[in-house]
């Protein structure tokens, strides 16, 4: 064997061995950044995914008061290593809770953690029994989720309970065929608690003849409170080759709006045709993520924030065109004062255009 | 001290690569010319080798979960070696493809992750060595992994694409002797890619969002081996059977980066067995 190409080839295995190992600990120096499964390993974890992930903390600093190293003393101070899990769970809930967002839940066998107070603290706005007596027996299903049929006063009523699934475009041209000889359209989403944004504004894009700039949004592209990326727009085109509704539309709205409904809100409140009624909604106006615990509890968190036309937050809801609460008289009655309200606006419309 | 699946894991894991680089430099000296199993293609000749593969595999993508996932793995490698024209500084060229699936699960089985994950690396090979006892091949080297993880658990970021292009080298070792009579060949293949284009969303952006607004650049991040660690180590043994050749091996994988705010670590380890193909090249193929 030549000795000399064999010398040549140990120093270069060595040099590379050199180079790897210098390469492989400089690299896991970051990569290796994983929290022990203990109470305090947990907390830590939870703690900090949220500080170098969560969009909304200078909002909610603004708005509530909310100081994230401040709420790490606070419950770091009930962490102990003997605390039961249930426990943890407990103050782990209660220290994300402290966000007010529908948006940041801790899932475990125990429980699903929330604070819904963004909706349980307000009046609800909705009662069921009288959206089914306006629905009636022979409402149309047309989807998971979407029912409607024509009201005595000759005014479309479509209910959207959840976007979790899309409405079919066939579906669509079907309910706008049934609908053709209406003089408005009502689209009740009270209480829908969202689902998939690509759901909502398929549905919004029946709605408009041209391109609208409808909201913005951008992403957290670092994980300083302050590391976003630029703003990009978000434009709604009309269906192609789909019927489009460009009747008046009024979209009844309440506190139970969240997440893609608070979009869909958002959306159609930039259309020219469409008035919003009732209630500011919801809010959840940031695009969630998941991540994990060292103990395999999944916490999820608002990552990417969402803003209206004029560039303002949604996270706290979408005002309404028209501010309305139901009125007790009006149920006592059997009358949804939304629905009676939205007639009455779109046969005002009619009246005067 | 208790010894735990996931320590023997960090313990292979760390040890491997630096132990195999040494073997790669001192055996020469340690082996003996023995009877004939395996050799280098001509020119125009090819050596295939198809292998199925199973082992295990892990994963820890922190824009996925913050956690290691692990499980069983399954898979098949394809390794081919062609001789290329003498009169080339590189005389030998080598293609490796390996495509595998595993499902994973994390420490306390409270979630599951699908891994796909497949790869090509080409090389060309100038022969540092090459004797009746040994060949040494070195060369540059094109590197493509790509897979994706799914977190089944995240409704909202459920999948991420992992892998890179790049250039490297690779090392490829053969060391011939016998055993029992019987002619047998040990050979170690490394593959490192020093710089290229690796796969990583930009720190929090959904992919929805980067497909809806066409901003898939922010995908793609340069790197050196100091934010993106990556190796392929193959040891195998090729055996005669019956005027066959039979190889059995195992293979290493790892990718270790730190590319657009998240890091990963994502491997396997897989013992292959496969059959070993010599064909010439056919007339219209020249």
């Amino acid at each position: 064997m030549n000795g000399k190409y064999l010398h040549r080839v140990r120093v270069l295995a060595v040099s590379l061995l050199t180079l790897l190992a210098v390469a492989c600990s400089w690299n896991e120096k970051g990569a290796n950044r994983e929290y022990t499964n203990t109470p305090q390993g947990n907390f830590m974890a939870l703690w900090t995914i949220m500080d170098e992930h969560y969009c909304y903390f200078d909002l909610k600093k603004e708005m509530l008061g909310v100081d994230w190293d401040e709420v790490k003393t606070k419950y770091g101070e009930s962490i102990s290593d003997k605390m039961s899990d249930r426990a943890l769970f407990e103050v782990l809930c209660n220290m994300i809770g402290e966000l007010r967002d529908g948006h940041v839940n801790l899932s475990s066998a125990y429980d699903y953690g929330r604070n819904w107070s963004w909706k349980t603290d307000y009046p609800v706005n909705l009662s069921k029994d009288l959206r089914d007596k306006y629905l009636d027996k022979d409402y149309v299903i047309a989807g998971e989720g979407y029912f409607y049929r024509v009201l005595e006063n000759n005014i479309g009523y479509l209910v959207v309970e959840s976007f979790g699934k899309s409405i079919s475009a066939s579906r669509i041209n079907v309910m706008f065929n049934n609908m053709a000889l209406c003089n408005g359209l009502i689209i009740d989403i009270r209480d829908n608690g969202g689902g998939s944004m690509v759901a909502s504004e398929f549905l919004a894009s029946h709605f408009t003849e041209k391109t609208v700039t409808v909201s913005y949004a951008c992403y957290k592209n670092g994980p300083g409170h302050n590391d976003f990326s630029k703003l990009y727009k978000n434009e709604l085109s009309p269906a192609k080759e789909d019927l489009r509704w460009i009747k008046p539309v009024v979209v009844l709205v309440n506190r139970g709006c969240f997440s893609s409904a608070n979009d869909f809100a958002c959306t159609m409140k930039a259309l020219e045709n469409v008035t919003l009624l009732g209630d500011t909604t919801g809010g959840g106006g940031g695009l969630p993520m998941s991540s994990e615990l060292p103990n395999g509890w999944v916490v999820r968190f608002s990552s990417a924030p969402f803003f209206d036309a004029d560039g303002n937050h949604v996270e706290f809801g979408v005002a309404p065109d028209i501010r309305l609460d139901m009125k007790e008289s009006d149920v006592r009655a059997g009358k949804d004062t939304y629905i009676e309200a939205a007639c009455e606006f779109i046969n005002d419309k009619l009246v005067n255009p | 001290m208790k010894i735990t699946s996931k320590r023997l894991m960090t313990v292979s894991s760390r040890c491997f690569k630096p132990l195999l680089l040494l073997l790669l430099a001192v055996l020469p000296l340690r082996v003996s010319a023995q009877r004939i199993v395996w050799s280098l293609p001509q020119y125009n000749e090819t050596v295939r080798v198809g292998a199925v593969a199973v082992g295990n595999a892990f994963a820890r993508d922190t824009y996925l979960a913050a956690s290691r996932y692990g499980g069983w793995t399954v898979g098949f490698e394809i390794d081919s070696w062609t001789g290329l024209k003498p009169d080339r500084l590189f005389k030998y060229g080598r293609v490796h493809s390996s495509l595998i699936f595993s499902p994973m699960k994390n420490r306390n089985n409270g979630g599951s992750t699908l891994e796909l994950m497949g790869s090509n690396h080409w090389a060309y090979l100038w022969p540092a060595v090459e004797c009746d006892k040994c060949d040494l091949l070195i060369g540059p080297a094109a590197l493509l992994e790509m897979g994706v993880l799914y977190n089944r658990q995240n409704s909202n970021n459920p999948a991420s694409m992992e892998g890179y292009f790049g250039a490297g080298f690779c090392v490829d070792n053969t060391f011939r002797f016998s055993l029992f009579k019987y002619g047998m060949a040990l050979q170690a293949t490394l593959y490192v890619p020093l710089a290229g284009v690796g796969f990583a969303p930009d720190y929090d952006i959904p992919y929805w969002l980067m497909y809806r607004y066409g901003s898939y650049g922010k995908l793609l991040h340069l790197f050196t081996p100091f934010n993106n660690t990556a190796v392929t180590q193959q040891v195998a043994l090729v055996l005669p059977l019956r005027g066959d050749r039979l190889r059995i091996g195992y293979t290493f994988d790892y990718t270790g980066n730190s590319l657009g705010g998240h890091s990963r670590n994502i491997g396997s380890n897989l013992f292959t067995i496969g059959y070993i193909l010599r064909y010439q090249a056919k007339e219209w193929d020249r």
